[in-house]
């Protein structure tokens, strides 16, 4: 395509931000509509990029490539190690991108409810956009590590500043967590660049993947960068036990900012086992698949019964994130095409299930000022249309057809069922269990009496219909049209596959 | 028969323009709908017709890529497809039209029209389904559909329970559809019937496998189907709205787990095991479902136990390979029990309650619903002459064919407590005088009534379809070309059609002595222990209460204590090493230089020794 696309479309969001320097704090609508417009950009450039893939033309013509950092001794080793400004896309990541870019967008909207602060608030939150629109086109461990990093600091500060009453608590537990996770990637990150004298992905790949007699790594070596890596990530996505911290944030948090957070953020954990754990380590994956597996199931059954026990439906919806994220794991434990599959859909379909049902929380939030089970009720009554979105979520959560959690469920188990039948069938029962459990929830706050009096709550407004039929549609429209992401992930897959002899 | 596709998008356009307009039409929504779902019949009719003279017709492209599987979607137009297409487009177009009547004066009018139509999309999506991925998808949304429509009353708490309960009940019926189904895949590698049928003929499935995944999709069937030990949820499930019980929880929905076994019929004859797990679960949710019928006050429930009942016969026909008979008899049950629902419902509209025990009387006042009334229950009591008596004989006698024998039995004398719980309903509601004050008894309007009347003519006529005096048209077109499905009419001998008259003649006899005559006590069981085990449904619900809901609410609330304290735990102690750190760290920033200055010497000293001793170069 042209010079420099990706890197205006990682960067754009930067103008937002540098508009905003001139912007005056108190000026509220004024900073919101900046906000919201810096995000169209990226909108824009990601959607045009899937298009013009679907139509055929080659990803490849994005890649960029700059000479960054050179350091070493030249006399010594002959070779200096050089980390280069590198980025580039493929079928996942440029999905993920859309994703990201969407989602954005549609949390700016949802940031309507930010009572405070509103300069400041918008000013980190187009720099997350920029941390997590880079992560997906990094095309270099540094570069990727770079804004992974970029990514948790406007996050801290969006928690601690905008969220609820223990908001700054989840910020540092969302920090230390994190913090770690980092520490450990970074390890892992460096051990391999100092090993190979590269950090591109591709080459780590494939000098990797020549390495059989274990030159340049040993197998044990190999099996604990793997290790190291899947703890880094296991905090992200979150695996049990490290999950504690992201139950808070997600209780914690403005609405927008969980939306973005259990939309992206944790799916930045899945993204990285996947291109990098799966990508860089094929063949110590496959050792590992059935802990993966087993580590899914129990990430589906312990987050479906904890949920089942919440009274705040914050909270049940915070269980629900590391119950479906147990089906990223069984699909990737499968290894094998369907599972694979099945995980990234489940990736892109819970990062919108989980970000229509966060801006409808912060709908009624915004109403009713509380989320409590049992403070609700009967709010079909007052808020019919709020209240339907909200069963159409909860229906898309829980894995109803013609809905994307479906495709992504079904795709997850068809290839756990091939590899560890009866694993798969006892992480089936979590199928029911997530029935239960938002029913439980969803028709608490929906269905029988109303506990309160509506008159004055007006029900979904011009703005707030955006995000949800927005949302709604693009989760409608991959559970009955899925080649809309079939056909993109297709190359990915089949390098995968490859990397795993399948 | 090349467009049959577009069936079931008559409804589906339905359920968009209703849900998104509908606010503005008011209860000129009805229109739409019953436009549409007319639609939808002829369409269906046109279809059927077609289909008498030419072949099966099968249509289908890719719906989803995975790596080199390609699973498709399309649809198949079969004998049973076709006659299914009839059966739920003409009963869903009567249940819209009557609705028009019933529903009138509903604030959430045009939302009970959309969910209408996205029930009946679903439904005729169901039966065109050629495989068994696109059956499991639309299975799924019809239990939607009926989820909405049972808790239509969203702000009656019963009607969320019984909406909640039919939602997780057939949920766990399905997770064994979808785990059999997947099974099944992987042994054949396709999830169309026909390639599924080649490879079980072939013997490329061993037989323990099949009757796994034949056993795991019976279990899908026994949740939709409201078999035992599933069934709870479908007397529950009267919470809907009476047209939506006649359509969804009598006519169609419900049926659908016969039809998915009936879709499947040459997987399931191929185990032995299979069949006669089918037909074990038929006869006694047959048998025990009738017998909880009997002593129930509740219009609705009544016919609800009855719909289970009647659906265990159904499964029971296919157990002992009566595939025609199964079929038969969810066509005809299709029809009389519609009509009995609707029935009903104009009774209850009429009285505004559904406790048998404040009616009585209601004869003279509703001189339409009444006789209307009778035929259903007439039907459905297997008295000659009327449909229900052919398919019941069908099914008794496909069941002493195959052997057996105490199942037989089992049906024979549900047979009797068919006859004679419709009987007492009937008794109760229509006979001697009111047990209330009844003012303002109306019959509904002819919206209402005329529905019921062809439901009425076919609850009469559909049976002479097939028929052992007239030839059995029905199972000759049914297993035409296809003898995996068995013969179209079994021989059985001929006191079988004399008992089963016997027998529901001698129930409704006993019926009209104990409560029209009054010759008996009405309280003929009394305050006896049985009465209360029956009254109380065998206590199944409260069963269930102390043991599945018992165990998962423990199992999660120990999950929780691991989380608080364990979890936590590891929480607590991560944190207090970052802060145990920061403290060790802070202890060297004393602020002394001469200990900054000590530190700053020993490093370098050590870098010196290092390089001296490795050359100067790390490596």
């Amino acid at each position: 395509m042209n010079f420099a696309y990706l890197s205006i479309l990682v960067f754009s969001p930067l103008l937002g931000i540098i508009a905003l320097l001139f912007v005056p704090k108190a000026k509220e609508s004024v900073i919101k509509t900046v906000g919201f417009l810096a995000t169209l950009p990226a909108l824009v450039l990601s959607l045009m990029a899937y298009f013009q893939y679907r139509s055929g033309s080659s990803l490849e013509r994005l890649d960029e490539m700059v000479n960054w950092i050179q350091f070493g001794n030249p006399n010594r080793l002959g070779e200096l190690f050089s980390i280069k400004y590198e980025l580039g896309v493929d079928g996942f990541s440029l999905i993920m991108l859309v994703l990201t870019a969407i989602l954005s967008t549609l949390a700016a909207i949802a940031s309507m409810y930010i009572k405070k602060e509103w300069k400041g608030y918008f000013m980190l939150f187009l720099l997350l956009e920029v941390g997590m629109l880079g992560v997906f086109a990094a095309e270099n461990l540094i570069l990727f590590f770079i804004f992974f990093e970029i990514t948790l600091i406007p996050t801290f500060f969006l928690i601690g500043k905008w969220g609820y009453f223990e908001k700054e608590k989840a910020a540092f537990s969302f920090l230390i967590y994190n913090g770690l996770g980092s520490a450990v990637l970074l390890i892992v990150i460096m051990v391999l660049f100092a090993r190979t004298g590269t950090s591109n992905i591709e080459a780590l790949t494939s000098i990797l993947a020549a390495d059989s007699s274990s030159l340049v790594l040993s197998e044990g070596g190999k099996m604990g960068l793997l290790i190291a890596m899947l703890i880094a990530f296991g905090v992200k996505l979150p695996i049990f036990p490290l999950h504690s911290w992201m139950v808070r944030v997600h209780v914690q948090a403005s609405p927008s900012v969980v939306m973005l957070h259990a939309g992206i953020l944790l799916k930045i954990g899945a993204y990285g086992i996947i291109r990098f754990g799966m990508g860089i380590f094929p063949e110590q994956f496959q050792d590992l698949a059935v802990l993966i597996a087993v580590l899914g199931v129990v990430n589906l059954l312990y987050g479906a019964f904890l949920a089942l026990v919440q009274t705040d439906f914050k909270m049940v919806l915070a269980y629900s994130s590391i119950s479906h994220m147990g089906i990223v794991l069984i699909g990737l434990g499968a290894l094998n095409e369907a599972g694979i599959q099945g995980a990234i859909f489940q990736v892109v379909s819970h990062g919108l299930i989980a970000a229509l049902l966060f801006f409808l929380v912060g709908v009624f939030y915004e109403r009713l000022q509380t989320s409590n089970i049992p403070n609700l009720g009967g709010l079909a009554k007052g808020m019919p249309i709020t209240a339907g979105f909200l069963l159409a979520g909860a229906m898309a959560s829980l894995g109803m057809p013609g809905m994307s959690g479906f495709v992504s469920e079904f795709m997850a188990f068809l290839g756990l069922f091939r590899e560890m039948p009866v694993l798969a069938a006892v992480g089936a029962l979590g199928i029911i269990l997530t029935a239960v459990y938002l029913l439980r929830a969803v028709l608490g706050i929906t269905y029988g009496k109303a506990h309160r009096e509506f008159a004055g709550i007006t029900d979904l407004r011009k703005a707030e219909w955006v995000p949800a039929l927005v949302l709604l549609g693009i989760i409608v429209l991959i559970g009955v049209y899925p080649s809309v992401l079939t056909e993109p992930l297709t190359s990915t897959l089949e390098t995968i596959m490859l990397g795993i002899g399948g | 028969m090349e467009n049959a596709w577009i069936i079931p998008l008559f409804p589906l356009l339905s359920f968009l323009f209703l849900i998104f307009f509908g606010k503005r039409l008011k209860e000129a929504s009805a229109y739409i709908g019953i436009l549409l779902s007319l639609a939808s019949f002829v369409y269906s009719l046109l279809v059927l017709f077609e289909r008498f003279t030419s072949p099966t017709h099968k249509a289908e492209s890719v719906w989803l890529t995975i790596g080199d599987v390609q699973l498709t979607a399309g649809f198949e137009v079969n004998q049973l497809n076709a006659l299914m297409l009839v059966i739920v487009s003409l009963v869903s177009f009567l249940v819209h039209t009557y609705s028009k009547g019933y529903m009138h004066g509903d604030e959430r009018f045009h939302v009970y029209y959309a969910y209408l139509g996205l029930f009946t999309f679903a439904m005729l999506g169901l039966v065109l389904s050629p495989n068994l991925l696109q059956t499991y998808i639309f299975w799924e949304l019809v239990g939607l559909g009926s989820f909405l429509l049972i808790g239509f009353y969203f702000y009656k708490e019963e009607a969320k329970k019984a909406a909640k309960k039919a939602f997780i009940m057939t949920r766990i019926g399905d997770v064994g559809l979808l785990i059999g189904m997947i099974l099944l895949f992987w042994q054949v590698g396709s999830f169309e019937y026909d390639e599924i049928f080649a490879a079980v003929e072939a013997g490329a499935v061993s037989s323990t496998m099949i009757t796994l995944t034949a056993i795991l999709i019976f279990i899908g069937a026994v949740g939709k189907s409201g078999q035992f030990p599933l069934h709870t949820w479908l007397p529950d499930a009267m919470e809907g709205p009476t047209p939506v019980s006649a359509l969804i929880h009598a006519a169609t929905m419900v049926a659908a787990g016969v039809y998915l076994v009936a879709s499947l019929f040459p997987l399931f004859t191929a185990s032995e095991t299979a069949l006669m797990t089918v037909a074990i679960i038929g006869a006694f949710t047959a048998i025990f479902a009738a017998s909880i019928g009997l002593v129930q006050k509740d219009i609705k429930r009544v016919l609800a136990y009855s719909t289970v009942s009647q659906l265990g016969y159904m499964m029971l026909a296919l157990g002992s390979a009566g595939y025609v008979a199964g079929v038969f008899h969810l066509m005809t049950h299709a029809f009389f029990k519609a009509l009995l629902f609707l029935a009903a419902g104009s009774v209850i509209h009429a009285v505004h309650t559904q406790d048998i025990e404040k009616m009585g009387g209601l004869w003279k006042k509703l001189r339409v619903t009444g006789p209307l009334f009778l035929i259903g229950t007439l039907a459905i009591s297997g008295v000659p002459l009327f449909s229900g008596f052919f398919s019941k004989d069908e099914i008794l006698i496909a069941a002493w064919a195959h052997g057996n024998t105490v199942l037989f039995w089992l049906a024979v004398i549900a047979a009797f407590f068919t006859a004679f719980y419709m009987f007492r309903l009937f008794f109760m509601v229509f006979s001697g005088e009111s047990r209330s004050d009844m003012k303002h008894v109306k019959e509904s309007p002819s919206v209402m009534t005329v529905p019921m009347m062809v439901l009425a003519i076919l609850a009469v006529v559909a049976g002479y379809v097939n028929t052992p005096w007239f030839g059995t048209f029905l199972g000759d077109w049914l297993t035409e070309g296809n003898p995996a499905l068995g013969h179209g009419h079994i021989e059985g001998p001929s006191w079988i059609m004399i008992v089963a008259t016997v027998v529901s003649l001698l129930g409704i006899f006993l019926a009209w002595l104990i409560y029209s005559k009054r010759s008996l006590s009405r309280d003929w069981l009394g305050a006896s222990t049985l009465y209360t085990i029956l009254y109380n449904k065998y206590y199944i619900d409260e069963l269930y209460e102390l043991t599945v809901l018992k165990v998962t609410k423990g199992l999660s609330l120990i999950l929780r204590f691991i989380e608080t304290f364990i979890v936590e735990g590891i929480v607590k102690g991560v944190s207090g090493a970052v802060s145990g750190l920061g403290h060790l760290g802070s202890r060297f920033q004393s602020g002394q230089i001469q200990r900054y200055g000590a530190v700053a010497f020993v490093g370098l000293a050590i870098l010196i020794v290092v390089f001296a001793v490795t050359g100067g170069y790390l490596k």
